[in-house]
């Protein structure tokens, strides 16, 4: 009897203490793993006394399935793939942003994408970092000019030796990409030839994988070659194994950016606003752009003031103007045409 | 006076599991059409499901993976269970028991991670086949749906064992004494005597594992590679990719089917 | 060798039973941001990190409140309810039995998928009490079946004595039928709150910011190999070991005697 009295008081307290939080003022952020690095959200918590609260989601449409079913104000800050943007703004989801407040004049100029970043003329979200969509590999496992060459990076002299980073869009990029097919104009009626290229990358690959599991695929040996892969895969283990890299093939890539936004609604604009400005200032943008989960381009170039030679050399900083010219932006399908290239990613992962 | 002990938890049950099953089960034939959802009352979803070849063949593949799964748990885990109940000295019984079960306290989700660790090709599996020279290169086991079944036994074996070893030890010693006096030999009194009286049991055990097993997403996701999807899978991928509640809430009640089928 | 053949089988089944679990403590002490071979030499610093990763250890804090509560909530509901349909007879019990067992056939990807498209619809807010809520759910089936299947004669006859002797309907409970159950509804709550501390797909589905253990375990692969993941890991098994076998020890051994 009296265990039974004693666990039963132990959890009334255990959870009366679990909801007894400090009575800060507090920040909701829905986001991409990678601001959840305790690196880059201690120095603004501890600087404006708040707590900041996080939650990672894992596709544009849970996103904005859990936002739709939140009530105003349960969220502040939204972190969001660029070309998924006006997605959100027709949701009515994004609030206005006051971009004039931000340090824009100070972005690479190909990534401050206007276009993606507002509807109507009216800017609703910020870029605030961007990468490439493009071949990550094991130097010393691989021909290095194969993966120059994308009809190559997949063929069957790697049978077995490639993942598949598990995101349909960058991945049906790459495959327009190598048909010749600018990721801009793919239409339903390019979705036979896609489907091929996909069909022999993935009978050539060993399995079809998320961050985690490319990154320890490549870590463990399981497989040479992610396709689809980029710095942002392969930056966070470069300093321990320096084989590990990657590269954009003479054919180009996708590039991928993730831009951030105030939610409508918000009662806590102001403090989501001093969040953003944190977010793409130098600082901020080299916390994020070598944040744990996965590193990537800095939107603010001045940040490369703050980064260091090491790290930029593992971005290929100098090789920026190059790359933004080489490479395409993620294809940006209609809802329709959207279906079937996800219905074509499921065939085709299932063979 | 009775239903005044009965009530709060069959209200429970009801509010808090029948409730969402029949919303579910109304979900489904709503459809999304994009963002929006629209409840017109159609079988859209279950026509999805049967025409999509993804989507049929993830209830195939969950099946294979799931009756794989069982039989072998089965058949590795009795031996084990009849081992502790019968071999060890009774004072140690409950020490084997328990370290047989151990592992259970790891994270589940932990546990099929360190599997992908044991089973990379660079792993443990493969370093000790390699010097023991039974292979020359190393093979490929993560991944794949052998490392997805062998994270899945793994687990059951332990549970299995557990469930057997009950109810081996629950059987009167006399039947087997009996059997003995009657000049049975050992393997003739497992298959006639033992085996029957334990057979239900087993049955329930096995009945647990495929419930289990064929609604588990942790395990497919991390070991499976992702080349082949299971019903989980799939649900998940609904849910994550496109909201898409409607077909997630189908695929759901017809996983319930099979199982209810079982 | 016929007389070693069972030991035999049970090495290797243990062998078998703990290769991951070695492969999971050796590399939470790698020195090195990889927990892959080769293994560089002992280290503690990933166990330093993760005591000190307050998001992990509020987790943790927040697996053990939803374990007990729920399990609280679903012995005292479960016991109840055997307890109603053993000493009383209703019409339709067997129904009633039966959709308090139901949920125990369904998986709980389909719990949890239910029970969010009903709270979000109804406008609740995602928390450790929704994921509690559904843990709920998971193991009342499991107390009542538990509890149900220990009412016995005995136990039956020592009420009917106590209420003879002019106990009250409460009295009879709490100092007869309990005592005499306690072992099976320690059980259950001890098999609740197992299933609920590491139950993942209801926990990740039914909550926002405060998770629970595998949930926050899982956000953590999602975000970069590590060996932190090994050493939470093996501190876990740790703490379970070191119950387990307290249990083991002071509690079973003492109740032999």
């Amino acid at each position: 009897m009296k265990c039974m009295r004693k666990i039963l008081l132990s959890t009334i307290s255990m959870v009366a203490v679990a909801s007894n939080a400090a009575a800060k003022d507090e920040l909701n952020a829905l986001v991409w793993c990678d601001h959840t690095d305790p690196a880059l959200i201690e120095p603004f918590e501890t600087e404006h006394n708040v707590k900041v609260n996080l939650r990672e989601y894992e596709g544009t449409g849970a996103a904005l399935a859990l936002l739709e079913q939140s009530r105003p104000g349960d969220w502040d800050v939204l972190v969001i793939d660029g070309i998924d943007v006006f997605r959100a703004v027709e949701a009515g989801i994004l609030a206005p942003l006051a971009v004039d407040e931000l340090p824009t004049a100070d972005f690479f100029p190909e990534v401050v994408m206007a276009e993606n970043n507002s509807v109507d003329g009216v800017t609703y979200a910020v870029t605030e970092k961007f990468g490439y969509n493009t071949v990550s590999y094991n130097s010393s496992k691989v021909d290095q000019s194969d993966m120059e060459d994308l009809s190559t990076i997949w063929s069957d002299k790697y049978n077995g030796r490639i993942s598949i980073y598990d995101y349909y869009l960058p991945v049906m990029g790459l495959a327009a990409i190598a048909e010749g097919i600018p990721t801009a104009k793919i239409g339903s009626g390019d979705l036979d030839q896609i489907g091929d290229v996909l069909s022999i990358m993935r009978s050539n690959a060993a399995s079809v994988a998320g961050v985690v599991a490319a990154q320890t695929a490549l870590a463990t040996g399981e497989v040479d070659i992610v396709v689809g892969g980029g710095e942002w895969l392969t930056a966070v283990l470069a300093g321990e194994r320096p084989e590990l890299t990657w590269t954009i093939p003479k054919e180009g890539a996708v590039r991928w950016a993730q831009s951030i936004g105030v939610v409508e609604g918000s009662k806590n604009s102001d403090l989501a606003m001093k969040f953003i400005n944190y977010i793409v200032s130098p600082e901020g943008q080299a916390r994020l752009a070598t944040s744990s989960c996965f590193w990537g381009m800095p939107a603010n170039a001045k940040a490369g003031d703050i980064l260091t030679d090491d790290q930029k050399a593992v971005l290929r900083w100098n090789q920026q103007p190059d790359y933004l010219a080489l490479t395409q932006l993620y294809p940006a399908p209609d809802a329709d045409l959207d279906a079937e290239m996800q219905d074509l990613w499921l065939e085709t992962l299932q063979q | 006076m009775g239903w005044g002990f009965v009530a709060p938890a069959l209200l429970w049950t009801m509010a808090f599991f029948v409730l969402p099953f029949v919303v579910m089960g109304a979900m489904s034939l709503a459809t999304m059409k994009g963002r929006t959802l629209i409840w017109d009352l159609s079988l859209a979803n279950y026509l999805e499901l049967a025409e999509k070849a993804y989507l049929w063949r993830a209830i195939v593949v969950s099946l294979e993976i799931t009756l794989t799964v069982t039989l072998v748990s089965i058949i590795l885990a009795y031996p084990l269970a009849w081992i502790i109940a019968f071999r060890v000295p009774k004072h140690w019984q409950r020490l084997a028991l328990l370290l047989s079960i151990l592992p259970f306290w790891t994270s589940y989700v932990v546990r099929s991670y360190a599997w992908l660790l044991v089973l990379a090709r660079e792993g443990m599996v493969n370093n000790t086949l390699i010097s023991l020279g039974l292979i020359g290169n190393p093979i490929t086991i993560a991944n794949t749906r052998f490392a997805t079944v062998t994270g899945f036994v793994h687990f059951f074996v332990m549970l299995l064992t557990l469930t057997i070893y009950a109810n081996l030890v629950q059987l009167s010693p006399n039947y087997r004494r009996a059997a003995m006096d009657l000049g049975a030999t050992a393997l003739q009194t497992f298959r006639h005597v033992i085996l029957p009286l334990t057979l239900p049991g087993v049955v329930t055990g096995a009945f647990l594992t495929f419930v289990l097993c064929i609604g588990d997403y942790v395990t497919p996701q991390i070991l499976g590679g992702n080349t082949e999807l299971t019903v989980p899978q799939v649900i998940m991928v609904q849910l994550g990719r496109r909201a898409d509640f409607p077909l997630a809430s189908a695929l759901a009640l017809v996983l319930m089917g099979i199982v209810s089928l079982a | 060798m016929m007389r070693a053949l069972p030991w035999i089988y049970l090495l290797v089944a243990f062998v078998f039973i703990y290769l991951p679990v070695a492969a999971l403590v050796l590399f939470s002490f790698q020195s090195g941001t990889l927990p892959v071979p080769p293994f560089n030499g002992p280290s503690l610093q990933w166990y330093g990190e993760i005591l000190s990763d307050d998001d992990l250890m509020a987790a943790l804090r927040n697996s053990v409140a939803v374990a007990f509560g729920s399990s609280a909530a679903a012995v005292i509901l479960g016991f109840f309810a055997a307890y109603g349909l053993a000493r009383y007879v209703l019409p339709g019990s067997a129904l009633i039995r039966g959709i308090l067992i139901a949920p125990l056939t369904v998986s709980y990807l389909i719990v949890g998928l239910g029970l969010l498209i009903v709270l979000t619809r109804s406008g609740f807010v995602l928390s450790l009490l929704t994921a509690a809520i559904g843990h709920v759910v998971i193991n009342l089936p499991l107390a009542f079946a538990i509890i149900y299947a220990s009412m016995g004669s005995q136990q039956q006859n020592a009420e009917r004595a106590a209420r003879d002797l002019g106990a009250g309907e409460v009295q009879v409970i709490w100092l007869v039928t309990v005592p005499i159950l306690l072992p099976s509804i320690a059980a259950a709550f001890f098999l609740s709150v197992t299933l609920s501390w590491d139950e993942f797909i209801i926990a990740f589905l039914l909550t926002r910011f405060d998770v629970s253990l595998p949930v926050e375990i899982w956000s953590l692969l999602r975000s970069g190999l590590s060996p932190r993941l090994n050493a939470i890991g093996s501190f876990v098994f740790l703490i379970s070991i070191t119950v387990v076998l307290f249990l083991e020890i002071f509690v079973f051994r003492r109740n032999r005697q």
